[in-house]
Parts: structure tokens; sequence; C-alpha cells
């Protein structure tokens, strides 16, 4: 059989959406049990020494695995958004993505070293503590914390939606696949309509669909725009959508689920648990892309034939930049301006982001943060490169998927190239887990910061700075669960715009903080103006064009992802980048204007100490 | 009185900072302008493959996304310095606060 009708055979069974079998499910049992299991283990580690120290740090004792496959940005968005992008846009997402080549070295490199000095110089826990302890300012420390709560709380909601989400689909006979936000049975009931405050045309106009079922919101909205007047539409459509959803038991099930399994792990084995689960689920993560690759290309006949193929059934778009346009409207998904900016992007994201920086903080030597930079570089190499083959070969073997529906490119390429494996629903099983896996790593270390930045940066340092260890971790225990019922409470109604909340939380978290991070770890005379005014610039300028983008400021650029939570690209540039300007010049002029910190405070942070040690001899 | 010494750690860290930085910027610089010039806008019956890559994907990203990872192994191999990053502060003043100075 050649490979084109081998890909002809294997893709034939997709017309009918493929169910997911007992295996998934299997899959995210082991997952659940395994993380539980390491968060005892965590418990056990850091039960030896100082509760803040261990439950929040780990007692700075993470070695070189453990802090390369865990202290950059790859979050749950990295592998079910991405996914979706390749196989709408095609081979640009590899240069949209493609920053990641310098991510570990820029991540280790750049801050690392001196960040895990100061930490120790200071006895710092939290960035916050660092902030704080730099000029001796509880104000600065508490601006870092507030800050950091904010960006991780956005965050943190986002990725609960997304972690119920791969619960719902693990579900047998679930009917559902997708990871998308939409992806649910919609239907206006006779009763329904009848409840609803309507104008009477409008009410007749939508009378005409009344009972009918839509797979997803997407459809629905488009049926309703279509019986309707552009300004009936804008007026009540909000209000007609809500009446349509769905209860669904199994969004709210999964929550559930994965509420309890994270909260619970987290708060048995504090920092440890978050960065051991991360490390699981990085390893696991790799098995299946790599495993998925060669399922992948095999079934397709090759790379160069699925290019072939995927080029057929889309069009030239998908080969070249600025990328393929599936609305066929004149969007550039990847133009100059965002090509440069994501280069950016992915890299100062990783250098300016504060659960990062702890992490580097936790590493127990140099020796952990130099060979964190190699093994992390070749993890990338076989993750990111990988995945974007992997999406071109779905699109040659399953051209077809909807808008709303791309994000199903994963489960439904694992499903359908090991239906003829033996135990091959287990094997997709596994490969579908990895997502959840990752979900739960992600909001496993927010959990620690948030609570981080609760108990130690506020409570401890403003409330009770006599608190006992006793107070501390019944206080950490209650910060987590406090924001897991909030973030629960926040998914009643789930978010929406999840992949565009992520990436404005990166980016805005790194905008506040790369710079300040650089000014105080290299800069003598930055001072607690200069230090404030760079936070306050970076973030302030993500926020003014985030909300300028949002209200509808300026023509849509059409540029970039399809979303209406998007910022307003000033000269086709991210906002990051933008804030990173302000916040640099910010930073640097206002520490200028004022006056110089602390000479002795300086001199204990920047110069050698007189009876210090001497630097350890590189081993051979 | 003499002027107080440069803390070595420091000294190190901003070398390879600076490093790390031309790097990066090494990579933008290629990287994007390539494709750019490349990739961007071309017809089909142009395209070649070079390892079943497109080739602007292949000499764009894939070679020095390879040279990258060549180079991130050198830098933590053999360029960035051990250092003894200091005595942490005593676990009870750690678990009581610090002040910084």
């Amino acid at each position: 059989m050649t490979s084109l009708s081998s890909a002809l055979v294997l893709a034939a069974p997709v017309l009918t959406p493929p169910q997911v079998g007992y295996g998934t499910l299997f899959a995210l049992v082991i997952f659940i049990v395994a993380s539980m299991y390491i968060g005892v283990l965590a418990n056990k580690a850091m039960s030896s020494g100082a509760f803040m120290k261990g439950f929040f740090l780990g007692n700075r004792g993470l070695g070189a695995w453990a802090l390369a496959l865990t202290a950059t940005v790859q979050s749950g968005g990295t592998f079910m958004g991405f996914p979706s992008l390749v196989y709408t846009h095609g081979w640009i997402v590899a240069l949209w993505i493609c920053g990641y080549m310098v991510v570990p070295i820029t991540g280790f490199g750049i801050l690392g070293k001196r960040m895990a000095q100061l930490s120790r110089k200071t006895g710092a826990l939290t960035v916050p503590d660092l902030f704080r302890a730099r000029f001796n300012s509880p104000a600065l420390g508490l601006t870092a914390s507030l800050f950091i709560m904010f960006y991780m709380s956005f965050m943190m909601v986002a990725q609960f939606k997304s972690g119920a989400l791969v619960m719902k689909i693990a579900w047998p006979a679930s009917g559902s696949l997708a990871l998308s936000e939409d992806a649910t049975q919609y239907k206006l009931t006779t009763d329904k309509l009848a409840g609803l405050e309507l104008p009477a045309e409008v009410r007749d106009k939508v009378a005409a669909f009344a009972d009918q079922d839509f797979a997803n919101e997407v459809e629905f909205k488009a049926a309703l725009k279509e019986k309707l007047a552009d300004g009936e539409f804008t007026a009540h459509q909000s209000k007609i959508v809500a009446a349509a959803s769905p209860i669904d038991w199994l969004f709210y099930l999964g929550l559930g689920i994965f509420t309890l399994t994270v909260v619970g792990y987290t708060m048995l084995g504090g920092f440890l648990a978050a960065v051991w689960t991360d490390l699981f689920q990085s390893v696991m993560m790799l098995v299946g892309v790599v495993f998925l690759l060669i399922l992948a290309v095999t079934a397709v006949g090759g790379m160069e034939t699925a290019t072939v193929e995927a080029v057929s059934k889309t069009g030239p778009g998908f080969v070249f930049g600025p990328g393929f346009d599936p609305t066929n409207d004149g969007r550039e998904y990847l133009p100059l301006g965002l090509a440069v900016s994501f280069f950016w992007v992915w890299v100062y994201a990783g250098v300016g982001s504060p659960a990062g920086m702890v992490r580097i903080m936790a590493g127990k030597s140099t020796e952990v943060i130099r060979k964190s930079i190699f093994l992390l570089s070749g993890y990338n190499y076989l993750i990111y490169l990988p995945l974007v083959v992997i999406c071109i070969c779905g699109r040659a073997l399953i051209p077809d998927l909807p808008p709303g529906k791309t994000d199903e490119i994963i489960p439904r390429l694992a499903m359908l190239t090991t239906a003829k494996l033996p135990m091959g629903s287990f094997l997709a099983g596994l490969i579908l887990a990895a997502p959840f896996g990752a979900v739960m790593a992600t909001v496993s270390s927010y959990l620690v910061v948030i609570a981080s930045g609760l108990v130690r940066d506020v409570y401890q340092r403003f409330i009770n700075p006599q608190a006992g260890s006793h107070d501390l971790r019944r206080l950490s225990y209650m910060a987590m669960i406090g924001v897991g019922a909030i973030a629960v409470l926040a998914n009643i109604k789930p978010v929406a715009y999840l992949q565009a909340i992520v990436v404005f939380s990166g980016t805005g978290a790194a905008a506040t903080f790369c710079m300040p991070a650089l000014m105080i770890a290299f800069w003598r005379r930055t001072t607690v103006a200069g230090t404030l005014s760079s936070m306050f610039g970076g973030a302030g300028t993500m926020l003014v064009l985030y909300v300028l983008g949002f209200s509808g400021y300026g023509a849509d650029r059409r540029i970039g992802s399809v979303t209406t939570f998007r910022p307003y690209f000033l000269l086709d540039l991210d906002p990051m980048l933008w804030g990173l300007l302000v916040s640099f010049l910010a930073g640097v002029i206002v520490s200028l204007l004022t006056t110089p910190p602390d000479a002795a405070l300086v001199s204990k942070l920047f110069d050698a100490e007189e009876s210090g040690s001497t630097p350890a001899t590189k081993p051979a | 009185m003499s002027q107080p010494t440069e803390d070595p750690v420091l000294r190190s860290a901003r070398r390879e900072a600076v490093v790390v930085f031309l790097i990066w910027l090494a990579a933008l610089l290629y990287t994007v302008p390539y494709c750019y010039l490349n990739g961007y806008n071309r017809s089909v019956e142009s395209l070649k493959f070079v390892w079943g890559f497109p080739d602007w994907v292949f000499w764009g990203i894939f070679a020095p996304w390879t040279v990258c990872v060549i180079v991130s192994l050198y830098f933590g191999h053999q360029f960035m310095k051990d250092e003894d990053l200091g005595e942490e502060l005593p676990e009870q003043e750690d678990e009581l606060g610090l002040g910084g100075g």
C-alpha cells in the first residue's frame, strides 16, 4: 500500500468523530494517583528544616533536571493552543515559536546566577522578598507581591478551566473531543425562549430555530447572526446565547476533580510537589510527542508528502508567511512586526517570569543552573519542531476540522494513529493525558506562588511578623484552599478568551518584572523610586494597549489570532515590547533623578565580602 | 581606605549575561530576516524541500535551532563558571524575616 493511500484509509474514520475510550480515563487516573503520591513524597522530603523554606522553596535543593524542565514558560497552553495554531496557519507557526531556540540559555544565563546569589545573600524566599531586601523597602516588596498575585490570578482562573475541559474529554462517550472553549451542545428550548425579555420581532426570528441542536457556541451564534439584523444581534445575543447554554455537568465534574487533585497534592508537598509533578509531566510530554511524531509521519508517508497534501487541502499560505488565512478576509497571521515581537516575547516572558525566578532561586548551585541550560535546550529541540511537524501531518490526514474544533487535532491524531496498534486506546490515553499533566503542573506552581505572596509577603511581613511555623503552615493551607475555591467560583460561568488571557498574563508579568529584575541584579545606582517606576511603566503600558484594543480603538489591523480580546498593536508590535521599552526608560530616568540608595546596603550585595568564600573550582 | 572589590560572582554573571544577550541578538538578526526574505509570499512552484522541511524552514529555523543547541551545550558545559553562591542567612533569621541591611 502506498503511503498516500494508507493515509486516506486512516483518514476515512474521522468523518464521524472518534469516541474516547476507557484508555484515556485510565491514563488520567494514573496521572492523578501519581501526582498524589508525588505530593506525599514531597511532604516527606521537605519536612526537615523550617516550614517556610521547605514549603515555598524546597529547601533550595532543586537539581538540574528539575530546574531545567520546570522553570520556564511552558504551560497547558503550550500544548493545547499551539497545535491548533499550526493546524490553522501552517508552517509559519514554526517562526512564531522559534524564539524558544534561545529560551534555555536566556532563561538561565541572563539572571540565573545573580538571582540565585542575591536570594542567598538576603535570605529571600520569594521574588517580592528579593525586591524588598535589595533596598530594605517593604513598600516595594508589597507592590511586587500585589503585581504577581494580579497576573497569577488571571492565569489561575484560565488554567482551571483548561483542567476541567481536559477532564471532560476523558470521559468515555462524552461526545466531546475538543479542548475548545465552545465544544458543547447548544439548544434554545421553547420554554427558555418564552422566559426571555425580547422585542416581539426578535422573538419571532429566534423562534425559527427553537429546540434545534447546535454542536457548539460558534455554530449557534452563526445561526443567530444570520437571522437577526446587526443591531438586534449586538443588543440581544448575550442573553439568548446564555439561555441556550447547556448545564455542562461533565465540565463541572471535571472542575471538581481537577481542583481537589491539584490543591490536594500541592497542600501536601508545597513547592517540591509542584516541581516534581511538573518534571513528571514534562517527561511524559516528551515521550508522547516523540511517539506521536513517529506515528504521524509514518501514517502520512513522510514530511514532504505531509506538506504537499496539506497545501493541496488549504493553499500556498500554509507553507509560506504570513500564514494561511482560513477566513480568507485578508488577515495576516504573522507579519514581520509580530515575527520580530515573538522572538522577544518567549525569551523575555521566560526571563521576567516570577514563577521561573523563584525556581532559579531554589536551584542547588551554579552547576545545577548551567546544566539546566543544555538539558532544557535539548528538551525544547525535541518538543517544539516535532509538534509543528505532527500538526502539519495532522492537516494532511484530517484536513477539514472546522474553526472552533481545531484544538481537537492532537486527540484526534492520537486516536487515529494508534487505532490499529495493540493497546491503542491506552497509548492514545497516555498522549492525551499529557496536556492534563501540563495544566496540573502549571496550576500547582501558581498556587504555591500566590500562597507564598499572601502568607510570606503580606501576612508575615505586615500583619504578624512573629507568626510561628504552626500558624504559617495553617495559613498556607487556608490560602491554597481559598485560591482554589475562588478559581472554581470564577469558573461557574467559565471565562472566555482563555488563550488570550494566558498570553496577557504571561507577557504582562514579563513587562512588569523583567527590567526591574535586571536593574536590581546588575545596577548599583537603581533606586526604590526607579524600580517602582519601571514596574508601573511596564504594567501601565500593557494595560493601556490592551484596553485600547479591547474597547475597539483604531481599526482592527487584521494581524495575529482572531480574538475579541486583542490588544492595540502599535506599529504592528506586540504590547510587551512597548511595555519593556517604557519600563526600561522609566526605571533608568527616575533612578538617575532620585537619591542614590544606601551605599552600605549596595556594597553588601555588590562587593566581595572581606572574609568571603573563594570561588569554587569547576569540577573536572 | 581601600576601595572594595566587586563581587566576583557579579562580575562573571554580568559577563555571561552580556554574552547570552549577544547570542539572542544574533539568533534574532539571522532567523527573522532570513525567514522573511525567503519564506514570505512565494509561489508554491518555487518550493523546495530539505530533509522534508520546506527550504526556508530548514535554513531559517531548523539549522539555527540546531546551532543554538550546540552553543547552549558549549555555554553550559564550558563557558559558564561555577561559583560559590555564598552562605545563606541563618534559619532563625530567615524564618522571622529579613532586613536586608
